[in-house]
């Protein structure tokens, strides 16, 4: 079994002084896309800005290729070689496209690699930020976590306000980047999209882990993904797949 | 008055890098540094004292600007240690307090207005050129001149170098700068630590002709604030035209024998009729309910 290279225990996070996440553990495979699922107000974000440094830990640990991580700072545990594309596009906007990719460019880190995947930021590589369509921004800002050489890409809401034929395009682009080894973890409204490149899936209810599994269990099952965000009469024991741990809160 | 006009210039070029210093504090850490003429004399009276002491001025000087340096960059490093996550007025008081705390500090150590006054070093003060009547002093192309190579070099820096990207991109989005591996607390404190050597340098050239007392040099600060709201806390070459006009303002009202005596309070003006001014379109309900 591949070692994961991301790696959560008993996490907890708190947002504001109040703790949000309670004692999440989930692993993120190399080369996989683990996909962390719930309702608005689950947690998904906090949890995200808990692994990459901006929301305070309370408990737990978080190992970044077998290393531990929690104690870092943002920046050092970029260097360690995690990213982190946030919710809502966020570019630099004052600065070129170009601009955006150096600024958070490794030693190991190639612009070409961001332009042969997406083109059109290499015509617009003078352009600023700003200026960009929003697909466009997003496509940078995952550019921008690509150039950082990351071993993990924390990804947290891209499809947010984009046109369908953009999130198929920018889901594509995901399934490329486990394809170059990294380890993607990805937060997405659009469930079934994102259970579709998917390898392995968690949903968080109440900022509690509620259902760990393989994507393939809750791919096309509306019934049960409603029942694991919103909580619900219990699921048989002739329906939970042996592999997957499913608890019900309530 | 054309005499007080152009040395008015002089004090002009050192509002402009004082203003300059400012706003580059604002964009670059987001903190309005109330504290950072202080922070300058402080530097300043340290390389006066030690000159006084018979220390080689040039020594002298890159000890003060090397404690200003520190002094700036410890404040800074406190208020990313503590004061990060809060809001701009609140990081704004707490430079405020230092003020007070300095300037307290600074008139202990080095005496008052009336008790205190130092001797700076005026290695500019000799004319540079005459023309009829009108005296030109060395410091004013020196002040001018300095001023056009910090607002170059750091328009350069911002724009050309890597370092300058992540400068702008922290500003822009701090917490975004960090996740993409810009090291944030390290760049802030340098910037910091920047404008606090480069404060107490113009402290020092324009002490000599504000007078050597801490009280005064440390109450640039206001001066600084009228200059930077010329600029809007964003433009760096209106920061530059916003010093001279004031040094001229400055210098026309020190030649006026009934408007001397409030010369002071032209800052102020400034800041008062600037404030006016980009505030006469707002309504009430709107900009006060954000």
């Amino acid at each position: 079994m591949t070692a994961p290279a991301l790696a959560l225990a008993g996490v907890g996070v708190d947002r504001a002084e109040v703790q949000i996440i309670h004692d999440v553990s989930l692993d993120a495979a190399p080369g996989a896309v683990t996909v962390i699922l719930g309702a608005n107000g689950a947690g998904k974000t906090t949890l995200m800005d808990g692994i990459a440094g901006l929301a305070p830990l309370r408990s737990g640990t978080i190992r970044l290729d077998g290393k531990p991580i929690e104690k870092l700072a943002p920046y050092k545990r970029a260097w360690a070689g995690l990213g982190y594309v946030e919710q809502a596009r966020t570019t630099f906007r004052t600065l070129t496209v170009e601009q955006n990719l150096l600024v958070s460019q490794s030693g190991d880190g190639d612009l070409g690699t961001v332009y042969r995947l997406f083109p059109e930021l290499e015509k617009r590589r003078g352009l600023q930020a700003g200026h960009l369509s929003g697909g466009e921004q997003q496509m940078l800002v995952l550019g921008r976590a690509l150039v950082s050489a990351p071993k993990v890409v924390l990804i947290d809401e891209m499809s947010l306000g984009l046109a369908p034929l953009v999130v198929r395009r920018l889901m594509g682009t995901v399934g490329e980047l486990a394809g170059m080894g990294i380890a993607v973890v990805l937060i997405e409204q659009f469930a079934n999209l994102a259970l579709d490149i998917g390898t392995h899936a968690h949903v968080l209810r109440k900022g509690r882990v509620v259902f760990s599994g393989p994507c393939e269990e809750l791919r096309g099952d509306e019934q049960r993904l409603h029942r694991l965000y919103f909580g619900g009469p219990p699921l048989s024991a002739a329906k939970t797949d042996a592999g997957a741990a499913e608890s019900e809160l309530e | 008055m054309v005499n007080s006009v152009i040395a008015g210039l002089s004090s002009g070029g050192a509002y402009a890098l004082l203003g300059l210093c400012v706003v580059l504090t604002y964009r670059l850490v987001a903190v309005v540094n109330f504290a950072m003429t202080a922070v300058g004399a402080m530097g300043a009276f340290v390389m006066v004292s030690l000159t006084d002491r018979g220390v080689n001025v040039w020594l002298a000087l890159l000890i003060g600007a090397a404690t200003a340096a520190l002094l700036s960059g410890v404040f800074g490093a406190a208020l990313v240690r503590w004061f990060a996550g809060h809001r701009e007025r609140t990081k704004a008081a707490v430079t405020v307090a230092l003020y007070v705390a300095l300037t307290a500090i600074g008139v202990r150590l080095f005496g008052g207005n009336s008790t205190g006054a130092h001797r700076f070093p005026n290695p500019f003060g000799d004319p540079v050129v005459t023309v009829g009547s009108v005296v030109v002093p060395q410091s004013v192309p020196v002040a001018i001149g300095f001023a056009l190579l910090i607002t170059v070099a750091v328009g350069l820096l911002l724009t050309r170098t890597r370092l300058g990207l992540k400068l702008q991109a922290l500003s822009e989005r701090p917490g975004t700068a960090e996740v993409v591996g810009i090291p944030a607390p390290r760049l802030a404190v340098g910037v910091w630590a920047g404008v606090g050597a480069i404060t107490m340098l113009v402290v020092v050239l324009v002490a000599p002709r504000l007078g050597g007392d801490f009280g005064t040099l440390s109450g640039l600060i206001s001066t600084a604030l009228a200059v930077a709201m010329v600029g809007a806390f964003r433009s760096l070459p209106l920061t530059l035209l916003g010093g001279l006009i004031l040094g001229c303002l400055e210098g026309l009202s020190s030649s006026m024998d009934s408007i001397q005596k409030y010369q002071g309070v032209v800052p102020f003006l400034v800041i008062l009729v600037l404030l006016w001014w980009r505030s006469r379109r707002e309504v009430w309900d709107t900009a006060h309910s954000r």
